[in-house]
């Protein structure tokens, strides 16, 4: 078992390595040409430069800073109302058809909106990454209040618990599940929110440093920007998938 | 679920009161507003996008665009896909690789895609592509791992050769979840096209926004924004109905809840 | 009558529109009275059990409780359900899931610790108070099951087919262990189950009921003398006697 787990390790990175050998092959042979495809090499010594002595971590901080803030008051907000939603029945046919209604909407389609409410700046951005990250916790949230196992319900009834007591002993740890999925798809939306909004607003980040890196025919600072988001996604994905396995311990 | 909608008036009491106060506000307080606009002058808007031929074009563009990308992305992903799914050394070679590249969001690809087709189609095939490439690589391998170990070995004992087994048993027995997986890129390539007209691209529903948040006609914008909503839930509800259709007879309820 | 009854069943009706699912029950039990139910499924059983929880009311009639009538369910009254897997919550480990009717009842949580790690004890679970419902096997989940009901301090005990679906070792453990824990406390004990050679072992009266609607067609003393024993009570010749009556008794209703 643990040979075969070496195994993978090592093929997985030499998978990487030839990846990485065929991009240095394609520019050294400039198959595609420079402006467009900088060598692995120019990409990673912009990376380097960008960090130590241009702006490139503040921007990366500046970026992060913005989906993570965004991301934990749209989750605040969409595990509080998903639950009032999720609890009562009534509720949940009243307010449930227009909210499947309304998450096919592309969340970017409300960004003119926002921009006419708020302007062009960083306010409209967090506004944007808020609306767009609420949607999958929310209906996270709902989804798991809502389905919650009938006999715990009546075991709950049985032992006479308040309608308070049911919501945190029973019904918010049922949608745990459902809310840490949701949460992770959030992040991702978080972080393509925030870089479209810098994208447009010009304020200060990664988005903004890809662009300006593109308009002036920087590629390998613009590549070496992208490969920071790639970086900024992986490791966010990586932190919720432990968190994840910590919390529901009990699903295994 | 996106049939609630239709089977009660309690999920139409939302939606209702939330246009009838909006109407109600703009009758006590006539100002004139560059964000916001009463339902009746947004549909006054939306009769006026239909007649000048804006909603026609930019509809035509937008799903033109995603629907090119949203091809483009397929063809790569599932052939991609198909590779992994069936080749165990295909599998672990491409394993952090594509755990390094999944993560780049589709977005940060905008300025590249500018740069290297400059405005128009091009670019926004090229990331819509990109994003829905990624479900059709992960579902397709998904797919094609979940078949009945049982059914293989049937295949194999009729002595099929590698692309009968692909064609006649690996790949039908799997259509249920890639047709999942293209219902969702569908949604996915509507977003990201619009999403690149909003940022970039001058061009399509999302450009037709925001020409009209900044010709200050929020009646314009909010009639583009109800039917870039229609538009997305419409293609989902045609796709859910068509899944449950294609594929009501086997494994029930695998169509619902996936 | 000196006391009144634990529970009391008086012309006890339940109807789901034209459905008629329980027609006219009575039937009483006597405080720390064992009796079992049997049946055959659509007979009613488990709804009479709800019923008697007051997770459900009776279309006509009344259920009394020590003389009073059941309108909602009463911590008095502790329910152990055949589906243990659902029963449990699945994110709380063996420990917090006893600890739940504790926290439900008041109890300060000072006092909580001693009396959970007593009831684990009890039924045998002393050393996985660490583990979540989902690592434990069905009989130590039904164990754990039986312990959170034990913590509610109830007077009277509804079991719905709690050994329904454990193999048949575990259930034999599992039924002395039921036996000894309700004889020392005195609980008055309504057991559901589907099979014969268990409701005679455990109970102390065993009540038929026919099904279509369910109604009671017999209600029988068991005389077997007390403590039980697996191996004994089962070869006991009023056991083997009870036995073949009762078997006579189910192929009548069913034929």
């Amino acid at each position: 078992m643990k040979r075969f787990r070496v195994l993978d390790i090592v093929l997985g990175i030499l998978g990487l390595l030839t990846l990485l050998w065929i991009w240095h092959l394609v520019t050294m042979l400039e198959l595609i040409p420079r402006v467009f495809l900088p060598s692995p090499a120019a990409t990673i010594a912009a990376l380097e430069w960008g960090l130590v002595n241009g702006d490139l971590l503040p921007q990366t901080l500046a970026t992060i800073n913005r989906m993570i803030q965004g991301w934990l008051l749209a989750s605040l907000v969409a595990i509080a109302v998903g639950s009032l939603i999720g609890v009562s029945a009534i509720a949940r046919a009243y307010i449930q058809p227009t909210l499947e209604f309304l998450r096919p909407l592309p969340a970017s389609a409300i960004i003119p909106v926002a921009i006419s409410i708020f302007g062009l700046n960083s306010s409209m951005v967090l506004g944007v990454v808020v609306f767009g990250a609420v949607w999958p916790t929310l209906l996270g949230t709902i989804h798991g209040f809502a389905h919650v196992e009938p006999r715990l319900v009546e075991v709950s009834r049985l032992l006479q618990m308040s309608r308070w007591e049911f919501i945190y002993k029973i019904g918010l740890p049922n949608a745990v599940p459902d809310i840490l999925a949701g949460m992770r798809l959030s992040l991702t939306v978080a972080l393509i929110l925030a870089v479209v909004g810098e994208l447009l607003t010009a304020q200060e980040g990664l988005g903004t440093a890809v662009l300006h890196a593109a308009r002036s025919y920087r590629a390998a600072d613009l590549y070496a920007g992208i490969l920071l988001l790639g970086l900024i996604g992986l490791v966010s994905n990586y932190g919720l998938a432990i968190a994840d396995k910590r919390i529901l311990a009990w699903k295994n | 679920m996106t049939a609630a909608l239709t089977k009660s008036w309690r999920g139409w009491l939302l939606p209702f009161s939330v246009v009838i106060g909006a109407e109600a506000w703009f009758l006590f307080n006539p100002i004139l507003s560059d964000t916001l606009a009463a339902p009746s002058k947004i549909i006054r808007g939306a009769v006026e996008t239909m007649m000048d031929g804006t909603l026609l074009r930019t509809t035509y563009q937008t799903l033109f665009g995603a629907a090119a990308g949203l091809f483009i992305g397929m063809a790569a992903g599932t052939a991609c896909g198909i590779v992994i799914g069936l080749f165990w050394t295909a599998d672990r070679l491409s394993s952090w690789s594509v755990e390094m590249l999944r993560p780049i969001p589709s977005v940060a690809l905008i300025p590249l895609s500018l740069l290297t087709f400059g405005y128009g189609y091009r670019m926004e095939y090229a990331v819509v592509a990109w994003a829905t490439f990624w479900p059709f690589l992960i579902l397709t391998q998904h797919a094609l791992k979940q078949i009945d170990v049982r059914l293989l070995e049937v295949s194999r004992l009729m002595g099929f050769g590698i692309f009968s087994r692909i064609f006649k048993i690996m790949l039908p027995a799997a259509a249920p979840r890639l047709f999942t997986a293209l219902r969702l890129a569908v949604g996915l390539s509507l977003v990201v096209a619009v999403t690149v007209e909003i940022a970039a691209n001058p061009q399509g529903l999302g450009y037709g926004l925001m020409v009209a948040q900044e010709s200050l006609r929020p009646d314009r914008m909010f009639a583009l924004l109800i039917w870039v909503g229609l538009l997305g839930w419409a293609l989902n509800y045609i796709l859910v109905r068509l899944e449950g259709r294609l594929f009501a007879h086997r494994a029930p309820g695998l169509a619902a809840d996936a | 009558m000196a006391q009144n009854a634990a529970i009391e069943l008086k012309d006890v009706s339940l109807s789901f529109g034209s459905n008629e699912i329980l027609t006219g029950i009575d039937m009483s039990v006597e405080p720390g009275e064992f009796v079992c139910v049997i049946g055959a499924s659509g007979s009613g059983k488990t709804t009479l059990l709800r019923m008697i929880a007051g997770l459900l009311p009776p279309t006509t009639g009344a259920v009394l409780l020590h003389g009073k009538a059941v309108r909602s369910p009463t911590r008095r009254v502790a329910v152990v359900f055949q589906d243990y897997g659902r029963a449990l919550l699945p994110w709380r480990r063996a420990y917090a899931n006893v600890s739940l009717p504790l926290e439900a009842s008041g109890m300060p949580a000072n006092q909580r610790p001693a009396r959970i790690r007593q009831l684990l004890a009890k039924v045998g679970l002393a050393n996985h108070e660490d583990k979540f419902p989902g690592q434990l096997s069905g009989g130590m989940q039904q164990r754990l099951q039986i312990a959170r009901s034990l913590a509610q301090e109830p007077d009277t005990l509804l079991m719905d087919e709690p050994f329904g679906a454990l193999d048949a070792m575990t259930r034999q453990t599992l039924q002395d262990e039921v036996l000894r824990l309700v004889a020392e406390r005195k609980t008055t004990v309504f057991f559901v189950t589907h099979d014969i050679e268990e409701a005679l072992y455990l109970g102390d009266r065993v009540v038929a009921l026919d099904s279509n609607p369910g109604r009671v067609a017999y209600d029988i003393k068991v005389p077997l003398p007390r403590p039980r024993d697996q191996l004994t009570t089962r070869e006991h010749p009023e056991f083997l006697r009870l036995r073949r009556e009762m078997f006579e008794i189910m192929n009548k209703i069913h034929a």
